[in-house]
């Protein structure tokens, strides 16, 4: 039975899409799929080529992947919902996992949690209630040019999602939240950024994008800091270096190298103005476990069985069968693979999580629109080493998202701190951050600052400037009257056993082989694939090279990995009506939906018109 | 006239709405751009509104293509249109309308080109004291242009126009004038050699400017401590495609 407590699927949230109806004249192309929702009641089958154990993020993708590639996948979760380290959650459902992490259930993924929820969640008449929100284990963004967001929109799951913009990245310090300037038009237009510091920035931009045809600027540079090369080289200033090395870049301390570091700028360089003037992504309703979900919704239009409440109780290498807590058996001709917070007991080979992710989850009785860009829902803010109060080595970095969302109510706002520091220092560095961020949302979203106009200024060419020395004298001056409502606080370790700043190595996946020294003999779990604990990467990069490396491993090569042919592509409709909604619409369509089929077949009209430029 | 008496209203109205089909599918066809002026021009409704309605169509093209100069000629066509019908001057609202557009994309080479029609003009109406001022803020400008992208040669265009522009040399005082052209100056060398610093390579852009910038200087009688003969020795070499340009200049100078 599912459970009453649960977030509207992906399914009962667009039911256009089972109906069939053609909303906008274009017939949508993904078969239709009923009751995928269901877990099959009566039986398993007997056997099967893949078992799956557990919905979380990387496995659902290569339950995809697999099932369209023709392999027979059985795909089971424990729990009564998809996700699993990548879940999207009711405040209910929070509360279950943080009981079962405290029961040591899975003692090697998560320690330590600590919730506290205000008695206004669940309180009936005025409250909010429990599946009003979605809070993601492992919240993600999305780059607009990325290799998850092709596979997304080649495999059509992103027809399940929806997705918004998120534009606003923050660089916190000196106690205020700097906006990122990025684009050349923020450069060339920034009244605050001295002369020679535009062009050492636009410099720096123009490199990047093909920095590894120009080796002899950065070679020297290879095994040092990159903030080395940025000052030394570029001549670029503190600020500049923090915001490319840590809100760009998404570093997690000061001693990351070059290459990498460089890699990754261009990473939000060339995403930005592939969909529009942003370079991230994220989905509406949840993140990764909206995407877990759909990748699964499409495993299973391409052939894979799900069963949701259901849990490995033990495997036999030898005969290969998997049996299950319900007493059923399936023989598994080919691979099993299991997430390390659902292996059966007694395994003896799941891989060490070395490595502590903090996070802490906040929901706050504040929409922090303050925060976003005009017409936009999130942002994300980055604390660079030093910027906090606890003297923080790590960045801590901080995610948020506003009622737009739809991962929480009006008037409420989801803000996710992590941190990579290890140890008890993490703690107190998220609580460092927590607090600059309470004071600094108190503050802006004070009716004193509104009205003085002082503080908003114009330029020689009309547009208009804030002032920001102003705004940062009348931060420190000021003394919140208020204090921020917190309905939701959650506190917990999350261990992985992927470094931070890299992707899952592939020899992680050597370490279960059959033919490998360091097994155990005669242990259960001999010849089993477990996947990786997702990793402090705030971005979805890791996912694909994790799915595709299990692939491999099972395939034998990853040649046809969502080599996909729906059979219909002259089907696909061109949206050619938005040229003239364009022209004739007014503005500011209420809409703020990121449509990728659209703009794909937009950005290639504007690259025909730009050939014929003067 | 007799056109107009034959058709209808709905047969202007769908002989535009044809021609923004068109439009959509062939942005760079002048002839389609032709017949829709003919189409405005005789017009049953020929009031001021339908072409106040065709300069918000033109502002939405030029959003999704900022840089069709078809699209740029049509709206000074409109503009003019408008101003004829109103009486209005619209100069300060299409400059600003061009500022926003080089905001937005310091490469737009027709924003830039639309900014040397509309100073032109505004320099040909205005008071002496308001000129001073828009020239003051016009090389505040430029300077910030050339430091966003020193490789950018609609920058680089733009300023060689405005520097040799005849109001803007009479406008200021001379002294005024000299000290901007020779702080511009700086800047250039200053651009150039931090060029030369990073890459081993002078800025192109920047010497050509700098011989443009020795000759305007030269007119009133200053004389830079930048060889013009250097310069264009170097060009012949980074620049070959040009070469006996540059020959011809060498010669002229002597």
């Amino acid at each position: 039975m599912l459970s009453p407590e649960r977030r509207p699927s992906v399914a009962e949230r667009r039911p256009h899409f089972l109906s069939f109806s053609s909303q906008n004249g274009c017939p949508l192309v993904v078969p239709h799929l009923a009751g995928i929702e269901d877990p099959l009641p009566e039986s398993t089958p007997d056997k099967v080529d893949v078992l799956i154990v557990g919905t979380g993020m990387v496995e659902s993708v290569l339950a995809a992947a697999l099932s369209w590639q023709g392999s027979n996948v059985l795909h089971i979760d424990k729990n009564d919902h998809y996700g699993d380290t990548s879940a999207t959650m009711t405040v209910d459902q929070t509360k279950k996992w943080v009981k079962e992490v405290n029961d040591g259930k899975f003692s090697n993924c998560y320690t330590n949690a600590k919730l506290y929820v205000s008695a206004i969640i669940g309180s009936g008449d005025r409250g909010f209630s429990s599946r009003d929100f979605g809070l993601d284990l492992a919240p993600k963004i999305l780059f607009a040019k990325s290799d998850l967001l092709s596979i997304l929109v080649k495999s059509r799951v992103h027809q399940y999602l929806e997705f918004q913009s998120l534009s606003s990245f923050h660089t916190y310090e000196n106690d205020s939240f700097e906006k990122l300037t990025n684009t050349k038009q923020e450069i060339f237009t920034n009244q605050n950024l001295p002369l020679m510091t535009k062009r050492n920035l636009m410099k720096f931009i123009k490199f990047v994008l093909n920095w590894e045809e120009q080796p002899d600027v950065w070679e020297s540079y290879a095994e040092r800091p990159i903030c080395e090369m940025l000052i030394e080289k570029f001549k670029l200033e503190r600020p500049q270096v923090f915001e490319l090395m840590f809100s760009i870049g998404l570093c997690y301390n000061m001693s990351a190298k070059t290459p990498e570091v460089l890699q990754r700028i261009r990473r939000y360089l060339s995403s930005f103005d592939v969909y529009g003037p942003f370079a991230v992504l994220y989905s509406k309703y949840g993140g990764p476990g909206e995407l877990s979900q759909g990748f699964c919704r499409s495993a299973a239009v391409g052939g894979a069985t799900y069963k949701l409440n259901e849990s490995l109780a033990s495997f036999d290498p030898s005969t290969k069968t998997a049996t299950f807590e319900d007493g059923s058996k399936v023989t598994v001709s080919e691979k099993l693979v299991i997430s390390p917070t659902q292996a059966p007991k007694y395994s003896q080979n799941i891989p060490e999580q070395k490595y502590e992710i903090h996070r802490l989850t906040c929901v706050v009785g504040k929409s922090c629109e303050e925060w976003f860009s005009e017409g936009e829902s999130a942002a994300v803010v980055v604390f660079p080493p030093g910027s906090l109060k606890s003297g923080n080595q790590n960045v801590v970095q901080a995610f948020i998202l506003g009622p737009g969302s739809e991962v929480c109510p009006q008037e409420t706002s989801v803000w996710y701190l992590s941190t990579t520091e290890q140890g008890p220092r993490a703690e107190m560095d998220l609580d460092a951050a927590l607090e600059a961020m309470e004071t600094s949302i108190v503050r802006e979203s004070s009716s004193d600052l509104e009205n003085d106009e002082s503080i908003v200024q114009f330029g020689p060419n009309g547009e208009t400037m804030i002032n920001s020395v102003k705004l940062g004298q009348s931060f420190k001056e000021y003394i919140p009257r208020e204090r921020l409502q917190f309905l939701l606080k959650l506190y917990y370790t999350q261990y992985t056993s992927t470094p931070p700043f890299s992707v899952v190595d592939p020899s992680f996946f050597d370490i279960n082989d059959e033919n490998s020294k360091k097994l155990i003999t005669g242990a259960s779990d001999n010849g089993v694939l477990y996947t990786a604990m997702p990793s402090a990467e705030i971005s979805y990069d890791e996912v694909v090279t994790a799915a595709k490396l299990l692939y491999e491993k099972i395939v034998g090569s990853d040649d046809d990995f969502f080599d996909l042919d729906f059979g219909d592509d002259d089907d696909v409709p061109i949206h050619n009506a938005n040229y003239e909604n364009a022209i004739e619409d007014d503005d500011d369509d209420e809409d703020n939906d990121v449509d990728m089929n659209f703009d794909v077949n937009r950005q290639g009209t504007t690259e025909l018109v730009g050939e014929m430029e003067i | 006239m007799q056109l107009k008496n034959e058709l209808d209203l709905l047969f202007w109205s769908s002989e535009l709405l044809f021609t923004l089909a068109q439009l959509r599918q062939f942005p760079k066809v002048y002839w389609i751009w032709n017949h829709r002026i003919w189409v405005l021009e005789n017009h049953l409704d020929s009031s001021v509104n339908i072409w106040k309605e065709e300069l918000v169509m033109v502002s939405k093209l030029l959003k999704i293509d900022a840089r069709n100069f078809h699209g740029w000629l049509y709206r000074r066509i409109i503009v003019r249109k408008i101003e004829q019908l109103t009486g209005e001057k619209k100069l300060f609202e299409e400059l600003a309308y061009t500022t926003e557009n080089i905001n937005n994309n310091i490469s737009n080479f027709s924003a830039w080109h639309q900014r040397t029609v509309l100073l032109s003009k505004i320099f040909g109406e205005n008071e002496n004291e308001s000129n001073a001022k828009m020239i003051h803020d016009e090389f505040a400008y430029i300077t910030n242009a050339m430091f966003t992208d020193a490789e950018d040669q609609s920058v680089w265009f733009y300023i060689k126009w405005f520097i040799k522009n005849k109001v803007v040399r009479e406008t200021l005082e001379p002294s005024e004038y000299a000290r901007l052209l020779q702080e511009l100056h700086s800047n250039v060398v200053m651009i150039n050699q931090d060029d030369l610093e990073f890459s081993g390579k002078e800025n192109n852009w920047c010497l050509k400017i700098l011989i443009v910038l020795d000759d305007v200087l030269k007119n009133i009688g200053i004389e830079t401590c930048i060889e013009k003969k250097k310069c264009l020795e170097q060009l012949i070499n980074a620049d070959p495609l040009r070469k006996n340009r540059y020959l011809c200049l060498l010669n002229d100078g002597q």
